[in-house]
């Protein structure tokens, strides 16, 4: 590193080298050990700047400050994400297909539970006797043919 | 770079309303957020709103926030920064006479005589700094302050690293020339005679 490029980072970044670009603190260490007198220099006048500028601190949050902060988290909770909503339309369904289902599996049961009617009205056959006539005459026809 | 975001797990937990969650934001990133708006806008009461207009944003970000986007300090740096600059174009005016007003003292235990001098001199760095042209004063309280990498500083000011540098190295002498027209001081920090 070149003593115009030390300087020029010392007026820029401090002169703590940890403030300065990753790349170049190993070559502007490797400068300052060999006692490079423009390299030292630019560093007092850096840290000369710095002092004063470390002098300028700004009041540390009041309690009253940091309770409101903390209340108007409550008072504006997070919106749900598009997945929690999706999520929560899902569960909506979820629990009116229970109850859907339910319901199906309860008229269900009602309707095997009743006792079968003993009339033969109660359950017609295709034998019943209109149908066996209609099959006889459609069987007559044929053998007339 | 996400995978070391040391703020996700934290979001992710105010996305699910913890009210733990909650402090351990606050604690963590207020004082960080109060002294961006202070030494930007050289006015406590603005540096609050901005700090609790910011927190407001945190906390509807939360459980949206996505793992690819930026790290989240740099976007909370962003936030505050735009809150600031709104600030700043409403009341340009008024800057100079409020950033008196708003210095003040920090809890310290020195002497009254050690204390009025270090008053004195924090009164004297927030003027030179207050005097900066907007750039300048963003770029030094953004890298020296805020303590951000040039990369992270840069491109919140949506400028090159070195075109941040430039105005790092302009800001330091014009604070350098400024501080140094105070009675009393060379550039060596030595008292004059």
């Amino acid at each position: 590193m070149t003593p115009e490029r030390f300087a020029y980072l010392a007026d820029a970044y401090g002169a703590d080298l940890q403030r300065w670009p990753s790349a170049e603190r190993a070559q502007a260490q490797a400068l300052l050990d060999t006692g490079h007198a423009t390299a030292r220099q630019a560093l007092q006048q850096a840290r000369w700047l710095d002092t004063r500028l470390d002098s300028y601190r700004v009041p540390e949050p009041s309690p009253a400050l940091v309770r409101q902060i903390i209340a108007t988290a409550a008072l504006h909770p997070p919106a749900p994400t598009l997945w929690q909503r999706y999520a929560g339309w899902l569960t909506s369904l979820g629990w009116i297909g229970v109850g859907l289902s339910g319901a199906a599996a309860g008229m269900l049961a009602v309707t095997l539970s009743l006792p079968l009617p003993p009339s033969a009205e109660a359950l017609p056959s295709v034998l019943d006797q209109s149908d066996a006539e209609f099959v006889l005459s459609i069987n007559a026809e044929e053998a007339e043919q | 770079m996400n995978e070391t975001d040391p703020d996700l797990e934290l979001l992710a937990r105010i996305g699910n309303n913890d009210a733990q969650a909650v402090q351990e934001m606050v604690t963590r990133k207020l004082p960080r957020l109060l002294a961006l708006a202070s030494r930007l806008l050289g006015d406590a009461d603005e540096a609050r709103d901005i700090a609790q207009e910011s927190f407001l944003r945190i906390w509807k970000q939360a459980a949206h926030w996505r793992s690819e986007q930026a790290r989240f300090d740099t976007w909370l740096h962003r936030v505050a920064l735009n809150l600031c600059y709104d600030r700043l174009r409403r009341r340009k005016d008024h800057l100079q006479a409020d950033s008196e007003e708003a210095i003040e003292a920090p809890d310290s235990g020195p002497t009254p005589e050690q204390q009025l001098e270090a008053q004195s001199q924090q009164r004297r760095m927030a003027q030179a700094l207050d005097r900066l042209p907007e750039r300048q004063r963003e770029a030094i309280v953004l890298q020296y302050y805020q303590e951000l990498s040039n990369t992270e500083a840069a491109a919140l000011m949506n400028i090159s690293v070195e075109a941040l540098e430039s105005l790092l190295s302009r800001a330091r002498r014009t604070l350098r020339s400024h501080l140094a027209e105070a009675p009393g001081t060379d550039l060596s920090g030595r008292r004059k005679p």
